[in-house]
């Protein structure tokens, strides 16, 4: 039980620090509040299911289906959400503050109701069940370890080529471009180009990062990506304590451990499984509140300090 | 001292939710089936029905000496009608709990689990989901002891014929569970020679439904056929009678539950409603047994897809008394075998007596005959109900012989 509680903490958590990690990137240093994550998540996750999916047949209502290899659905995943950041990008850039983070909230909506209402993307609500996915199963270990793996290798990939970036030249760019645009510009910067660029970069890791999410659940719909995951993504990182890539994660990893733990309880009767459905959200909402109150994080690094 | 009066109302506060949720421990000789069942939602009614029918069937295995491979254990998680969710609880059914089957999921959940039931060499099973999908792709770890939607959309062609309708509009949801009776139908209604007015699929939880219903009335059909879930289907019928519809309604199994006269004024479906549901034939010994166990148990009558329920207990025993192991692959290699050819038997007890003496045994189940087809699936047969006097009450049964 354990051991299972660990193994969901750490895949989850691996893969949604990868949505932190970008979104780290975007705000903290990049200066954009980007409400929209979940749009980018999602347009991973359906490309890599769209590529993936066989043609349609019976019940089905999506027009496509390629029917690719894993690794041309991956592919596709990222491009697709290169695609919708520059699409929503360019437009919303413009934008600052507040009027960003309501704009990119009203892309992610517009993307979830037509995922929802045109049918021949994914099937509507019904969404799109068995996904492919390629057998991670190395040296008789159980899949989920592969995937937990695989998740935990995205998240240390995009760590590091994040931590790489805003360490060189372009790094200090995006920090100047975030603290004063103007004295930027007047040394000859690009100023939109670089938050353009800063916003499709970080847009990349959360495709394929959907695309994970697509092979582990093995299914795609619009009711798994709504705005609870940007939510979920923006209190993983205020609670992790913003600018650092480490803390993105710790922020990340410490919410899903929570999620998990209280899902794990196993009920044996119909009352009991009726009360833990409604417990269950109450209940993590509550810790939530505990950990954003107290914040243990910041106590232990004060101790730490001293 | 008030840091720790703090720490100390922050654990009681923790120990009091705590305790509201008992977690469940496995005993060592325990064999573990998953009840997966929605049991808030859409179809949050039928899950209560299908957890409390498995639990009966549990409840009489044990009492019989439980099986071969311990006493069954039964753990409950809600599916809240979330494909996701179903994904999420069932592999932590089978990861954490080792459940060697998972019972009662829903049409969409049930196409979900497909691939997860496969890999995990664990059996999934469910007593309603009828959705045509399965007829393809069930057959191996995925089962059920109810019909294919074949015969629901076929029952639903000869009841629309036979009322003699000229003119019907199909308001679906959005979900496997409904579109797939509703296609069916849809094509018996063509080959009936009755005009299809409209065909609108509406996807679920919605506030309103009125802007489906606009155009669906405006084409005044003499009855509607609505494949809707126990909430959106509540909320077109209320909203159909206040834009002034007075024609008659075919619904879907999913609102054939007692709960929809409270969820609504009783006269807007009196006397002009009928549901479709696949039924036992209550006629048959093995029902009216699982009927006097059922009310002598819970002091009620079985509700829809109880008996499919209990028979899903039944056979996932027997298939573990059968077998040579006592795993989910164990109860898929003989749940075939226990249902065809051999000694007729219709309690675990009996099952388990004829197993011990070395016969070969054919369960005959409380939902009828279970003799499974290559895509796990068994004949079945249909019944529709009338609403009179905010209730359901049995108007026309067409027994499986109806479809062949």
């Amino acid at each position: 039980m354990i051991q299972s509680l660990l193994l969901s903490t750490l895949m989850f958590g691996a893969l949604f620090s990868v949505l932190s990690i970008s979104l780290n990137l975007q705000y903290a240093r990049g200066g954009m509040i980007n409400f929209g994550t979940v749009a980018y998540f999602a347009a991973g996750a359906y490309a890599y299911a769209i590529f993936t999916q066989e043609p349609p047949s019976g019940l089905d209502q999506y027009a496509f289906g390629f029917d690719l290899p894993w690794w041309a659905g991956f592919l596709a995943a990222g491009v697709a959400a290169t695609l919708f950041a520059l699409i929503t990008g360019w437009p919303t850039l413009r934008l600052r503050g507040e009027y960003l983070a309501l704009t990119t909230f009203a892309f992610a909506e517009v993307l979830h109701s037509f995922l929802l209402n045109e049918r021949r993307i994914g099937n509507g609500s019904v969404g799109l069940a068995n996904v492919e996915r390629p057998d991670l199963s190395f040296f008789g270990l159980d899949e989920q370890i592969g995937y937990a793996v695989a998740a935990c290798v995205l998240m240390l990939v995009t760590a590091w080529l994040f931590n790489r970036l805003l360490a060189s030249p372009y790094g200090r760019l995006v920090d100047a471009t975030r603290d004063d645009e103007t004295a930027a510009e007047a040394v000859g910067k690009d100023t939109t180009r670089t938050r353009l660029q800063v916003f499709v970069i970080s847009a990349i890791p959360i495709g394929f990062a959907g695309a994970l999410y697509a092979m582990i659940t093995t299914l795609v719909s619009p009711a798994l990506f709504t705005a609870e995951i940007t939510f979920f993504v923006w209190i993983a990182l205020v609670l992790g304590g913003e600018r650092t890539i480490l803390g993105a994660i710790i922020g990340t990893m410490a919410l899903v451990f929570f999620q998990e733990l209280v899902r794990m309880i196993p009920f044996e009767s119909v009352r009991s499984a009726q009360i833990a459905a409604s417990v269950e959200e109450v209940l993590t909402g509550v810790l939530f509140i505990i950990v954003l109150r107290w914040q243990p994080w910041e106590k232990m690094k004060r101790r730490k300090g001293a | 001292m008030g840091g720790m009066k703090k720490v100390l109302s922050g654990f009681t506060a923790l120990a009091t939710i705590a305790s509201v949720a008992v977690p469940a421990v496995a005993q060592a000789d325990d064999v573990t089936v998953g009840v997966l069942v929605p049991l808030t939602g859409e179809l949050g009614e039928f899950g209560k029905i299908v957890a409390g029918s498995v639990e009966l069937g549990v409840k009489q295995i044990n009492e019989a000496g439980g099986t071969k491979c311990g006493m069954l254990r039964t753990v409950v998680a809600d599916t809240a009608g979330s494909a996701e969710q179903a994904i999420r609880e069932a592999t932590k059914m089978i990861d954490t709990e080792g459940a060697v089957a998972l019972l009662g999921p829903t049409s969409g959940a049930m196409v979900a689990l497909v691939d997860l039931a496969k890999r995990k060499e664990t059996v999934v099973m469910s007593p309603y989901a009828g959705t045509i999908t399965l007829n393809e792709i069930g057959g191996d770890y995925i089962y059920r002891t109810v019909s294919s939607d074949l015969g629901d959309g076929e029952a639903s062609g000869l009841w629309l014929k036979e009322k003699g309708y000229k003119k019907v509009a199909f308001l679906v949801q959005n979900e496997e569970s409904t579109i797939s009776p509703a296609q069916v139908a849809q094509e018996r209604l063509k080959d009936a020679g009755i005009e299809l007015t409209d065909y609108v699929i509406y996807n679920p939880g919605q506030p309103s439904y009125q802007a489906e219903l606009i155009s669906v009335l405006a084409n005044e059909p003499d009855a509607i056929y609505l494949a809707g879930g126990q909430e959106s289907g509540v909320t077109v019928l209320k909203e159909a009678a206040a834009g002034g519809y007075g024609g008659e309604w075919l619904l879907t199994a999913d609102l054939a539950v007692p709960e929809v006269f409270d969820a609504l004024d009783p006269r807007i479906l009196n006397d002009k409603a009928y549901v479709e549901v696949a039924q036992a034939d209550k006629s048959l010994p093995e029902y009216k047994a699982f009927e006097a166990f059922h009310k002598a148990e819970t002091g009620a009558e079985p509700g829809p897809f109880a008996a499919n329920s209990y028979d899903m207990a039944m056979l996932v025993a027997l298939a573990l008394e059968a077998s040579d192991g006592c795993t989910g692959a164990a109860v898929n290699s003989m749940i075939r075998d226990v249902t065809e050819g051999g000694e007729k038997v219709s309690s675990f007890a009996d099952g388990k007596a004829a197993l011990a003496d070395g016969k070969d045994i054919d369960y005959e189940g409380a939902s009828g005959p279970l003799t499974l087809d290559k895509s796990g699936t068994p004949a079945g047969a249909y019944q529709i109900m009338k609403a009179v006097d905010g209730a359901w009450v049995d108007e026309k049964f067409f027994p499986a012989s109806a479809f062949e």
